[in-house]
């Protein structure tokens, strides 16, 4: 925990730009969750409650590159409170696309929802829970300042990947055989797909989570320790 | 001094377990850090941290105060200790040239100003003088802007022109090492752009150390950044590390304001 700065206004900003970042991440969570929820239940208001409140996220990261701006101009951060900086406009990035994957799952979701129900549908939801575990965890790992959280995330995704792989295989091959429900098993892949991208965008934030918290730059390293010089 | 048998890889200054006193009163404590030749190393820290002491021990300007004295330690410039017997206080003072707050000025021509320090030590022609004059104050950026009023007062100059006119009065005597001791801090922005441009531009020849409480300043015109807080150095490292990453949560706190 830092000291409190000497001018108080600054405090107030740097809390202001994390509680607008954890605000953010909030938001496409709970709307990746709504989607799946819709594609899963077929439920179309569902769908468009999550179309349209992606706007909200996306209001939230012009608003963060907004705060983020105005801090660095009035008050030239350094150190950890320039990296707070840093990695929250980076951090918002990620939510932003998180939100947008969301809303094609959502889109997709209301296209299924008009075709008859597809039992396989239920094969996303182990992908999605794994996307959602490995987006929680980025996100604690930027509010708590949890490097070690944060670094894990890039070993973990290789499990999503695994499973987006067989998913795909599976709804290729459905693909193949079925008659009349080819779109709908296309929908499926492209949701994976989604979901598989979700993985990657946490570990985005992950690594963000960690240069936050000891300046380590983890991305494209094959060595992924946080010893310093590792 | 002699030079070092192998000048390009040694360090410019050599600062040693050194205590500096005041009196009784200890100043500075274990003191051990090196500056690299032709980088510019920047002392940072709260007033009384004895950033602008150290500095002044470099060139024994300190040996004008009664009771001030190295108690401790030494500090070895191109491998000579500066307070051995063989080391003559004028002639380090040569080789170190100093740069303070306030620009200072002699009461004479922007020309004698900077023809000055070479006359003292013996050069008489005029020619020579004439080559010394322009190559430093171009080398100051300032040639430009003078070079029709060589003669006229230096008290005709702007506050910035003034201190860069010192800076030019400082290389005329080819010294090694040039000492500042917050240049910039009566300068208006732009002047102390010009300045800061300088600074960059003589590390090619010189190695400096400047004393700054500008942390902008130090961020933008330092290789490497000494933190020093109650007469100890608490943290010494590349510029881009300190105030990136600083290792010691005391610079952290000082370097992002949230000391005291």
């Amino acid at each position: 925990m830092q000291n409190s700065h000497i001018i108080r206004d600054f405090d107030q900003a740097i809390a202001a730009l994390r509680a607008e970042v954890l605000g953010m991440a909030a938001k496409a969570r709970f709307n990746l969750e709504r989607a799946v929820q819709a594609l899963l239940e077929r439920n179309t208001e569902l769908a468009n409650a999550v179309i349209a409140d992606d706007d909200d996220v996306d209001d939230a990261e012009r608003k963060i590159d907004q705060l983020g701006l105005d801090l660095l101009v009035r008050y030239h951060p350094v150190a950890t409170d320039l990296r707070l900086v840093i990695s929250s406009m980076k951090i918002s990035m990620n939510l932003e696309r998180i939100s947008d994957h969301a809303t094609n799952i959502a889109k997709r979701a209301k296209k299924m929802a008009a075709n008859q129900e597809l039992p396989d549908a239920t094969l996303i939801e182990p992908l999605y829970t794994l996307a959602d575990h490995l987006l929680r965890d980025a996100i604690s790992s930027y509010s708590d300042r949890n490097a070690e959280l944060g670094a894990s995330l890039h070993a973990r995704d290789k499990e999503l990947d695994r499973m987006y792989k067989a998913a795909t295989a599976t709804y290729g091959g459905r693909l193949e055989q079925s008659t009349g429900r080819s779109e709908d098993y296309l929908h499926l892949i492209l949701v994976s797909r989604s979901l598989e991208r979700v993985g990657d965008l946490a570990t985005n934030i992950g690594e963000d989570a960690v240069f936050l918290d000891n300046a380590r730059d983890l991305r494209h390293e094959s060595n992924r320790s946080l010893e310093q010089g590792g | 001094m002699t030079a070092s048998p192998d000048k390009t890889k040694s360090p410019a200054i050599e600062v040693r377990d050194m205590e500096f006193c005041y009196g009784k009163s200890s100043a500075l404590r274990d003191i051990t850090l090196d500056m690299a030749r032709n980088e510019v190393t920047a002392f940072i820290g709260p007033s009384g941290c004895g950033k602008s002491t150290l500095l002044r021990c470099f060139n024994r300007m300190n040996d004008f105060i009664p009771g001030a004295k190295v108690t401790r330690g030494g500090i070895w410039i191109d491998g000579i200790e500066i307070h051995s017997p063989s080391v003559d206080g004028v002639e380090l003072r040569r080789r170190i040239g100093m740069v303070f707050q306030k620009s200072n000025p002699f009461p004479r021509s922007i020309y004698e100003n900077v023809a000055y320090g070479p006359r003292i030590l013996g050069e008489k022609r005029k020619s020579v003088l004439d080559g010394i004059v322009e190559k430093s104050l171009r080398g100051s950026a300032l040639w430009d802007e003078v070079k029709d009023r060589l003669h006229e007062s230096a008290y005709g100059l702007s506050g910035g022109q003034q201190q860069r006119l010192c800076i030019a009065r400082t290389t005329a005597v080819d010294p090694a090492i040039i000492l500042m001791d917050e240049p910039c801090s009566a300068l208006d922005p732009i002047a102390t752009a010009r300045v800061e441009e300088l600074i960059l531009d003589l590390k090619r020849n010189y190695t400096i150390v400047i004393v700054t409480h500008n942390m902008q300043q130090a961020a933008r015109v330092s290789d490497r950044t000494a933190f020093f807080y109650l007469g100890e150095l608490v943290e010494y490292d590349a510029t881009s590390k300190i105030f990136s990453n600083p290792t010691h949560s005391k610079t952290e706190d000082y370097i992002s304001g949230r000391f005291g």
